[in-house]
């Protein structure tokens, strides 16, 4: 068992390693930032002192060694637009995208397990297809446009809501159902296919004979089985909400991080990316890992075969 | 009863969270601006970037201003006189204390100065202050400062040089004075909420005019149509950079209002005249006849921008009055091009990037294709385009849209830069524009200046090494109680502000 999580940790490494001269080389294809730093008026020699202060003058070579020196610290570094620590960066602003990714997933099933529920209990009924229509016409808003609409009737016209920026929980609303509405059609579809598969069960039908009630039936039996699909694609709607919320971040003036890294890829700010990048593959990398540990605890055949 | 009672007070709290910030406008306590984004730095001397600039701008004091009529005026300085063509005096005000409560010296100019020349410090802005080559404090409220040869750009310059207090910042070091910088402005650093605000409070011990509101709320608000929402809404109460059409929207909102300028950015036709098709002079004066500028500013950015003869605008030093360019002639042009025959017909890029308005670009476009031109938009990242732009005469772009602003307001700031072989921008490689730049930037002299800077508008006038295109605008939007000039070197003073009920 200890040889089959070091070969892991081992595997994780190297893709750690990977990602990490990706990322670096990628992003140096694109040329540096000085450029982008200095006025126009800045003349060739003061565009090559700031390159040179900033140390992207040095061969590449030599920056990418830096780079992993300074990983293997877990240092950031500093981003060169703003001069602080990139750490400083990605903590302020990984609360915000936590927060807005449990807002959009809260409303993405909110609305979109009922939906899937009325789709799948009264399939041809008139409110299933209006149901349906509903989340067809969600999913398929581009977010920059709903986001805008959103604001223009709840926070111009009806003044209920604060239309953009933080500062409490009305602030959370809107981008969270902007977002939302684009994973609901997920849910509800999800919801709708796995109820319907488990009405064909033998079990259900045994139920059915003993005389459950459809309520019961539904809540106490079928709903715990259809469970698991909807699950794993929470799990994977979680990832795409903490990645994909970029626009709704930008409509709504969200400091969440996706935000940022648009910014820090604009202005070239590649320690900024780096980081962010670095931190998506370090929780993706111990997850996996963490989850084969935990694989080989539950089930020791995994451990002994060395893999899967 | 007591998770009832808890209930109560969590709903009171989260009724008062949701209360938008500017609803409470019978006192104006707190006025709110939004930006595009957050600012760089608020250490005024390591970056260039206009939301910073925006808001350290009200934090720290120059050495001169300019005032709202857009002329160089006392700010720390009371007065100055040119001691030699190199050499220049400048007395201080003894009057003004930083927010610390020390008093600001003819050390803290000198050390301010030398902060921003040293190039160990990297400051981006080093090529706007360089020509200074030495600051030297004669007593307290006297400081000499000595630039290499007759430097008229100087004061425009120093209008944008914000003096630090030495003691803090050597005590604290660079780092910490950015996260709270420490200054003399009629604003003191609040609090910074990383992406999303940077508060300013009051600096009541300011030494000129007081600020009308206790606090300032300066907000980063990336998306135009969200800036202009909140205008609508009431929770903001000045928005800039927007756009034409949605300046149009504020025109029936009840509480907000358009408020155009009219900036020191000139918007111009670059091209690399050392390339084919644009080094035959007939090519070059064929797009100047096909380029339809009132079209331009009129139909398609809405009428506030105003077409420009010249490269520079009437808020710059060295602006001339009654220069002549081509007019729009699409007949003549397709004449010309006719004329050149298949040399003017092979395929030349249109390089740009995100940033500028692709309306225009488009438009540009479609101009010179009507003229016979066969002109295709290249798209290209802001960092790629600019590091192309300034690459030199071999590998400059043939032809670029382009808006410039050296932030001075003076001529030499935009010409040397575009024209002279000295620059990576430059490739018209002409002998009377290079003397002529030389000489502007050569004497203190302003008749002389103009003189020189005649030569360059006429040169270009007649030769069309680049096309002036229109001055351009910067469009802010704010709400109807507030009281504000806007100035065409873009900047908020919000102590130049007032506000009627």
């Amino acid at each position: 068992m200890p040889g089959f999580l070091l070969q892991r940790a081992g595997q994780a490494l190297v893709t750690i390693l990977g990602v990490a001269t990706l990322i670096f080389f990628v992003q140096r294809l694109t040329g540096d930032p000085t450029y982008l730093l200095v006025p126009e008026t800045a003349t060739k020699a003061d565009i090559d002192a700031l390159r040179h202060a900033l140390g992207f003058d040095r061969p590449l070579f030599v920056q990418y060694l830096g780079f992993l020196a300074d990983l293997a610290r877990f240092d950031l570094g500093q981003s060169v637009v703003q001069r602080v620590p990139v750490i400083d960066i990605i903590g302020s602003r990984l609360p915000y995208t936590l927060m807005l990714a449990g807002g959009a997933l809260t409303v993405a099933c909110g609305i979109g397990i009922p939906v899937g529920i009325l789709l799948a209990l009264f399939r041809d009924s008139a409110a299933a297809k209006l149901a349906a229509g509903f989340v067809l016409a969600a999913q398929s808003m581009p977010t920059f446009w709903s986001g805008i609409l959103l604001i223009l009737l709840f926070a111009v016209t009806l003044g209920w809501l604060p239309p953009s920026s933080t500062g409490g929980f009305s602030h959370l609303v809107m981008p969270s159902i902007a977002l939302g509405l684009l994973s609901m059609a997920t849910f509800a579809r999800i919801t709708r296919a796995a109820l319907i598969e488990e009405f064909t069960r033998d079990y259900v039908r045994t139920a059915r004979a003993r005389g459950v009630g459809p309520v019961r039936l539904l809540l106490r039996h079928i709903a715990r089985n259809a469970a698991i699909p909807l699950i794993t694609v929470a799990a994977l709607e979680i990832s795409n909400l903490l990645a994909g919320a970029v626009i709704v971040e930008t409509v709504f003036a969200w400091p969440g991080l996706g935000q940022v890294t648009v910014q820090a890829i604009l202005a070239r700010d590649f320690l900024v990316v780096q980081g962010v990048v670095m931190l998506g593959a370090l929780v993706t990398v111990g997850l996996n890992l963490l989850s084969d540990f935990l694989y080989s605890i539950v089930d020791p055949r995994i451990a002994l075969g060395g893999g899967r | 009863m007591k998770r009832t009672r808890r209930m109560l007070a969590s709903a009171l709290v989260a009724a008062c969270l949701a209360l938008p910030g500017g609803a409470a406008h019978a006192a104006k306590e707190r006025l709110t601006i939004d930006l595009v984004g957050e600012p760089n730095s608020l250490d005024p001397h390591v970056q260039w970037n206009p939301d910073s600039y925006y808001v350290y701008r009200n934090i720290f004091d120059n050495l001169v201003t300019r005032d709202d009529k857009g002329l160089i005026a006392p700010q720390v300085a009371t007065s100055w006189k040119q001691l030699s063509d190199t050499q220049i005096q400048f007395q201080l005000r003894d009057d003004i204390t930083f927010h610390d409560g020390s008093k600001l010296t003819a050390e803290d100019v000198v050390f301010s100065v030398k902060r921003i020349t040293d190039p160990k410090f990297a400051s981006p802005q080093l090529g706007q202050f360089d020509k200074i080559t030495d600051a030297v404090a004669n007593d307290a409220k006297t400081v000499t400062l000595t630039t290499q040869g007759a430097y008229p750009a100087l004061l425009a310059q120093l209008v944008k040089l914000s003096i630090v207090p030495k003691k803090v910042v050597e005590a604290v070091g660079k780092d910490a004075f950015n996260l709270a910088p420490v200054g003399s402005g009629p604003y003191k650093f609040g609090a910074w909420q990383r992406g999303v605000s940077v508060t300013l409070a009051r600096n009541d011990a300011y030494w000129g005019t007081k600020a009308p509101f206790p606090t300032v709320v300066f907000r980063a608000i990336p998306d135009a149509a969200t800036r202009v929402a909140n205008l609508q809404a009431g929770t903001s109460d000045l928005a800039a950079n927007l756009d034409g059409d949605l300046a149009a929207q504020l025109k029936t909102s009840q509480r907000a209002m358009p408020v155009p300028v009219l900036t020191e950015r000139v918007a111009y036709l670059a091209m690399n005249v050392q390339k084919e098709p644009l080094n035959d002079p007939r090519v070059r004066r064929a797009i100047a006849q096909a380029i339809d500028k009132q079209a331009i500013t009129d139909g398609v950015l809405g009428g506030t921008e105003k077409p420009l003869a010249q490269m520079l605008s009437p808020a710059h030093e060295g602006f001339v009055e009654g220069i002549k360019d081509l007019p729009f002639d699409l007949a003549k042009a397709k004449a010309q091009i006719a004329e050149v025959g298949p040399k003017a017909k092979q395929e030349i890029a249109l390089v740009t990037a995100p940033v500028y308005d692709q309306r225009v670009v488009q438009a540009l476009q479609q101009m010179l294709v009507d003229a016979g031109l066969n002109v295709k938009i290249e798209m290209t990242d802001m960092g790629s385009w600019l590091k192309r732009m300034q690459s030199g005469p071999d590998a400059i772009p043939v032809l670029a849209f382009s808006r410039w602003s050296c932030g001075c307001q003076d001529a030499d700031g935009v010409l040397f830069p575009i024209l002279h072989s000295a620059s990576g921008w430059a490739n018209a490689k002409d002998k009377a524009i290079e003397d002529a730049l030389e000489a502007g930037r050569q004497t203190l002299d302003p008749a002389k200046r103009l003189a020189a800077y005649k030569t360059v508008h006429e040169r270009i006038a007649s030769e069309h090494f680049v096309i002036p295109l229109y001055q351009a605008a910067q469009m802010y939007g704010t709400s109807k109680n507030l009281v504000w000039t806007p100035t065409p070197n873009e900047s908020i003073f919000v102590n130049r502000m007032s506000w009627k009920d």
